[in-house]
């Protein structure tokens, strides 16, 4: 091992200057430009932590609606966008973004990194996020809240009288969300795979990790499934395209498989990283190493895997051939295996420790117990005749409540009392904690424990009133005096967050005694790691000896900033052994203007009013463009900085090796799933007609075919166009001019076949699909034009070269996907046809 | 088999594969009785048929995933050293992926396995 | 097996006196399934087959769940609370064993339970098999109910009330109109969506006879929570008269007869043997026999009547019918009147 820096007193004090100047958070409103991974997780965790906040309230309000049978408290209407806008707030303003803030917030110190590699893109995620949520919560004050319930079925969802624009509120506004949680995802597998503090083989990971890693992985194949359904309930809406109107060949049921694809890995999204919380916090209180560290990646990525074969569990009574529900009730038995393990992990773990009981445990241990009891309901949903009962009734409610605020709310607040001082340098109250405890954990039961009953009884979900002769009206009084005791639980935790604290009179970085890294960090300097150390130890600050003070004493990595910018390292994925200084984003206006810019085109579109949303899009790209142009691949003032330890490494790397290359990857594999959910989709009503062309005409055999070897030359060009730069700038440039042409020829072509035959999208939903699935080709041949275009002009000011061709290198990589994607495309809408019979 | 796999994968994928071997397994079996069911009045055979393709895909499956666990076996030196693995050693990430492999390989395995009851009780496309 | 203080708990004697308080002679409404009650609504409280088979699983995985939950619970204290730390190796194989290896032994077995029970609660009964149907459509927000023969042909159509023969298979298709709904009898097994564009089918079976409530328990739009229906299970012979004599058309009073045909009534609602033949509402053919209104959400009452033909959107907001609030209050009455006889 290299030898530890040693640093005079003096040049610890310059060099502590210099990281603060480059790490500063900006004051006054420029505050609010600010990237660090500090401010943007907090900011992401407040924001929706109110979005909770709100959510309940609308919970309450139901609650009171239904705590006497035949009451008039609100209108069935009001009551419907209530329940509606509480489930879509809970998920997807709550549930999926705190999860996000938190690990915004945790990663980089955890795994000893300074920042996350994309800190702009978490921004402009944040930003997002915020404008989506305040547009989709406030519709609720013009009366005018998506009321379809939050899987919004069509028909139901799809009839203007009924769903006006809620429905589109809804689905703009929470598609553009999606977009968010998809680049969080890229930025959190990217964070962990390649910037993990030298030494951090993966086998040395914090379990918080690779949690993580699994959650931003899922992510990528439950999101995009949404956003293609989206896409098609969107086109339906706005422009009459028949996807889901039965009289013109659609089918509700596509929805329904869209949306639970998406819906139920969703559950395991949201339930694992608060899982992962309380891998963190159970091993600190039994003050030992966690038991069966292996146990719990075979937790993870089991139930990574098995999530995505439960879907149809949501569908058990549509009427789908028995032998289908089966195999899907199976892999939901098959998924409570894995949630076994990993609570007989922290039992174990336990078991094998000393346990100091505190507050987070007690609400660690609480939402177990309550988690349990959801566990063991849904094994039983899992199986068909017993959900042929249960479906859609208060009994689903309960289940999903138990399922939900045992196993992700209660280990959220579990982390909040565990992770305050880490974030404030002060501790949370035991007292009021337990006092919140109580109350939560006895009106949770008391709320929700009788919803068993009352669905058994016969108690159907979603209704704003009930009649008195069923004895329902015992269990729903109880169910709101228990959800109001609940709330005033809540209340207590939240007033011991904002309550003053003094400061404690002691400097205590690791008030718990914590073995894990986050802990060395200090709340009151923004660079997060002081220096970055080298691990030997899945618990360095229990037996790594002197650790805490080496770093502070910046005799690790990075321990200056020299360069005047933001500098992390990467390591390899495996070993995690430094390979690169990486340069990162610092203060920038550009991922906020981009992220209203963007959302102004949602909005813009929801209230079709085309011109802004014309001018929104202009800007978006505009600033988008000078994101890419002034934020990524620059060229360094030299190839190689010193980073300490007497080591040097490279600052600009490209291919494989960069971390750029990689986000494009992931965000291609998340889009090829979205691609994939399209073509399922155009399967999907072969399957459901005997004739799925219902006689109208197909886009042909020639312009497809056409379209297919256009875009493939197109591929192969701007690969030629990577491979002639390395020999000089000439044929590169040639190359891309080709290739940009040959992808305008292969677009027309594209749009050709459906446009020349006369496919009249709104006749049927086969004319409908073809169209949807050439122009979602043909859009990513515009965009690959766009890129041709970028590394065309970069090529031509000197910003690609023979030495630094990151952005051709990783434009390539998208014309892989995009290959891959036309020919499948243009395969499917030309030649299937004829094999079909 | 021991020259052409080697010993150490250095690689994350290997992790992934029996889980991989359970969803293709899942979504053949699920997308065959689904088309076979919707297009069952056109096609010429019964789903006794089905239920034994699917049968003899299910034993293939478990085998593969057999082979999966065995190769994660060796890699973890047949059992020989005991978890947790925490060693920061090159040979520790190797032992820790070996076994974190054949845990998966078995749970996988169960997946599939449950996956093959409904073809044993369900005789019929039936709703 | 529903003994005990469990089902005390969950079948709430309360319930019961409700019932009997609302029905005078709660006894008597097993034996005269015609009075006016709106009947059982429990999948605890089986009455057929199917609903006895799910509520038997039920209390097999109530008592495995209670089992498990305790002996969970009892660890988590336990490990806390523990004097002495014991050894990783002990540790590592509670979670072997409980973690993988039991939960894979009682889910496997569980399993094999529920699969076998799928096919032997709802049998294979072929779409092309000549057996008679009850086609039943949702529609926003009440039950169009229509009775098929053999051929498929129908033979009548009602609404929001089905009579089936006790201890017989009834055949539902099931179909909506609008948006999805869904089918539910508790009382007499699960339930089955109904989407439009597609046919689901359904067999129900009552074991005893009664009046059992059903509901529409997929999200269906303003009024779901309104949306019911009731379920008669009659003696098989009883049964069959009374399709002989509904498939007949008799004649109808005059008076109220008049006043429904000149407001217009007869543009939406059908009445067998009466110019009023519309397709858009409810078949109103007999309604006197029936023993709710509106879904099953008033009673079969001449003042429910006359309150709802008055401001049927005050009661079920996002009816598509209009109010008639605007005619004089004597005809009003007298269309209730009317109504409530019709035989």
């Amino acid at each position: 091992m290299a030898e530890l820096g040693n640093f005079s007193p003096e040049e610890r004090v310059a060099q502590e200057e210099r990281l603060r100047r480059v790490w500063k958070t900006p004051g006054g409103w420029r505050y609010w430009t600010s990237v660090n991974n500090s401010e943007i997780g907090l900011w992401y965790g407040v924001t929706a932590f109110a979005f909770m906040l709100f959510a309940g309230l609308l919970g309450l309000l139901m609650r009171a609606q239904l705590a006497v049978p035949n009451n008039d408290l609100i209108s069935a209407d009001l009551f419907n966008q209530a329940f509606t806008l509480h489930g879509t707030v809970m998920m997807f303003l709550f549930a999926v973004p705190i999860f996000e803030a938190i690990a915004i917030f945790l990663l980089p110190s955890m795994l000893g990194a300074r920042e996350l590699p994309f800190p702009r893109l978490s921004a402009f995620g944040y930003w997002s996020f915020l404008l989506g949520g305040i547009f989709v919560c406030g519709s609720i004050f013009f009366n005018a809240a998506p009321n379809a319930g939050w899987f919004m079925y069509p028909p139901l969802a799809t009839d203007k009288e009924y769903a006006g624009i809620g429905a589109d509120i809804w689905l703009l506004g929470l598609s553009f969300i999606e977009v968010a949680s998809i680049a969080a995802a890229v930025e959190i597998i990217v964070g962990i795979m390649k910037c993990r503090a030298p030494g951090m083989r993966i086998n040395m990971m914090p379990m918080f990790a690779w949690y993580l890693l699994i959650v931003a992985g899922m992510i990528l194949f439950a999101f995009p499934p949404l956003i293609a359904g989206d896409i098609l309930f969107e086109m339906e809406r706005m422009f009459d395209w028949p996807f889901f109107d039965v009289s013109r060949g659609g089918d509700p049921l596509l929805w329904q498989h869209l949306f639970w694809i998406f819906g139920h890995p969703e559950v395991y999204i949201i339930f694992l990283p608060a899982i992962a919380l309380m891998a963190m916090i159970v091993p600190t209180f039994s003050q030992r190493p966690i038991v069966g560290y292996s146990w719990i990646v075979l937790a993870a990525v089991g139930t990574g895997f098995l999530s995505f074969g439960l879907w149809v569990h949501h569908m058990f009574t549509t009427g789908l051939p028995q032998i289908s529900l089966a195999f899907f009730s199976a892999a939901s038995e098959a998924v409570a295996i894995p949630t076994g393990v990993q609570i007989f992990v922290f039992i174990a773990t336990m078991l094998a420790g000393r346990v100091i009981f505190s507050v987070p445990m007690l609400f660690g241990a609480g939402g177990l117990a309550i988690f349990t009891i959801g566990g063991l309901t849904g094994v039983m949903v899992a199986l068909v005749p017993f959900d042929w009962q249960a479906h859609d009734t208060y009994f689903i409610v309960a289940h999903l409540h138990y399922v939900i605020i045992g196993g992700m709310f209660f280990p959220i607040v579990a982390g909040i009392y565990y992770y305050f001082p880490f974030v404030t340098g002060k501790k949370l109250s035991d007292a009021w904690g337990k006092v919140a405890f109580w109350l939560m954990f006895v009106g949770f039961n008391v709320g929700f424990f009788p919803m068993h009953f009352s669905g058994l009884r016969g108690m159907p979900r979603r209704v704003f009133t009930y009649p008195e002769e069923f004895g329902w009206d015992l269990f729903n009084m109880i169910s709101t005096i228990g959800a109001f005791v609940f709330a005033a639980g809540v209340m207590t935790f939240v007033i011991d967050i904002f309550r003053p604290k003094p400061k404690p009179v002691e400097r205590n970085l690791n008030p718990w005694n914590a073995g894990t890294l986050e802990w060395t960090n200090d709340p009151d300097e923004s660079w997060g790691m002081r220096s970055v150390p080298i691990i030997t130890s899945r618990y360095p600050l229990w037996e790594q000896p002197n650790l805490q003070a080496d770093i502070e004493a910046g005799r690790y990595y990075l321990p200056d900033a020299k360069s005047g910018q933001r500098e992390t390292l990467v390591t390899s994925v495996l070993d995690a052994e430094p390979i690169q200084c990486l340069r990162v984003g610092g203060v920038s206006l550009v991922p906020m203007v981009s992220a209203l810019a963007l959302g102004g085109v949602f909005i813009a579109l929801t209230f079709h009013w085309w011109i802004p949303t014309l001018i929104c899009a202009v800007i978006t790209f505009i600033s988008i463009m000078v994101w890419l142009w002034t934020g990524t691949a620059q060229i360094p003032e030299a190839e190689e900085v010193d980073v300490g330890l007497g080591q040097k490494l490279p600052v600009y790397v490209s291919g494989p090796a960069s971390v750029g290359w990689w986000a494009m990857f992931i965000t291609m594999v998340g889009d090829g799933t979205a691609f994939a959910s399209l073509i399922f989709g155009y399967f999907f009503y072969w399957t459901v007609h005997d004739d799925f062309t219902s006689g109208a005409a197909g886009p042909g055999v020639i312009w497809p075919i056409a379209a297919l070897v256009l875009f493939v030359v197109a591929w192969l060009l701007t690969i030629a166009a990577r491979e002639l730069n390395e020999k000089g700038p000439a044929g590169c440039r040639i190359a891309l001019v080709a290739g940009m042409l040959v992808t305008i020829a292969a677009c027309l072509a594209g749009l050709a076949g459906p446009f020349f035959h006369g496919m009249d999208p709104t006749s049927n939903v086969y004319p409908a699909t073809v169209w949807i699935i050439a122009i979602w080709t043909v859009v990513h041949g515009a965009v690959g034009v766009i890129m041709q275009a970028y590394c065309l002009v970069g090529s031509l000011t000197g910003r690609v070269t023979v030495a630094y061709d990151q952005d051709i290198r990783n434009v390539t990589l998208y014309w892989h996907f995009v290959a891959f994607t036309a020919v499948i495309t243009f395969a499917v809408l030309g030649l299937f046809p004829m094999v079909n019979v | 088999m021991k020259s052409v796999i080697p010993r150490e994968v250095e690689s994350l994928w290997t992790l992934f594969t029996a889980p991989t071997i359970w969803a293709v397994h899942f979504i053949g079996c699920y997308a065959t009785v689904a088309i076979y069911c919707a297009k069952a009045a056109s096609l010429d055979f019964g789903f006794d048929t089905v239920r034994l393709l699917l049968a003899g895909f299910t034993v293939f499956a478990l085998a593969v995933i057999v082979l999966s666990a065995w190769l994660a076996w060796r890699q973890w030196g047949f059992g020989v050293h005991d978890p947790p693995h925490d060693e920061p050693t090159r040979k520790g990430r190797t032992l820790f992926q070996g076994y974190a492999t054949l845990l998966l390989s078995g749970l996988s395995f169960v997946a599939v396995v449950y996956a093959a009851i409904p073809l044993i009780l369900i005789a019929e496309c039936q709703r | 097996m529903t003994d005990g203080w469990v089902a005390g708990l969950l079948q709430s004697r309360r319930s019961q006196r409700h019932l009997s308080r609302l029905c005078p002679g709660f006894i008597a409404l097993l034996v005269l399934p015609l009075t006016s009650c709106s009947g059982t609504h429990s999948a605890l409280d089986p009455a057929g087959p199917e609903a006895a088979n799910v509520a038997q699983l039920f209390f097999v995985m109530l008592a495995g769940g209670v089992v498990i939950w305790v002996g969970l619970v009892a660890a988590l204290i336990y490990s806390a609370r523990k004097k002495r730390e014991h050894s990783e190796e002990s540790a590592g194989r509670v979670i072997l064993w409980g973690g993988a290896v039991i939960p894979t032994i009682i889910l496997c077995a569980l399993l094999s339970y529920g699969m076998w029970l799928m096919p032997a609660i709802r049998p294979w009964v072929p779409d092309d098999q000549q057996v008679r149907r009850i086609e039943v459509t949702g529609e926003q927000f009440w039950w169009r109910v229509r009775y098929l023969d053999e051929a498929g042909e129908t033979m009548f159509e009602t609404a929001n009330e089905v009579r089936i023969p006790v201890g017989e298979p009834a055949h539902f298709s099931l179909k909506a109109a609008d948006v999805i709904h869904s089918f539910w009898v508790p009382s007499l097994g699960g339930k089955m969506d109904m989407i439009p564009g597609r046919t689901n089918p359904l067999t129900l079976t009552a074991d005893r006879e009664g009046t059992y409530r059903g509901v529409c328990a997929e999200f269906c739009g303003e009024s779901h929570a309104l949306m019911a229906f009731t379920v008669r299970a009659v003696a098989p012979d009883e049964h069959e008269a009374w399709l002989a004599e509904r498939r007949v058309s008799g004649s109808q009073d005059a008076e109220g007869l008049a006043i429904f045909l000149n407001n217009g009534c007869g543009a939406c609602h059908a009445i067998s043997g009466t110019p009023a033949n519309g397709r858009i509402g409810p078949d109103l053919t007999a309604f006197g026999e029936r023993t709710t209104l509106a879904a099953a959400t008033l009673r079969h009452t001449a003042e429910d009547i006359a309150r709802f033909v008055a401001y049927p959107g005050v009661i079920k907001p996002g009816v598509k019918m209009p109010h008639f609030g605007m005619l004089p209050e004597d005809d009003i009455k007298t269309i209730a009147a009317f109504l409530k006889e019709l035989k």
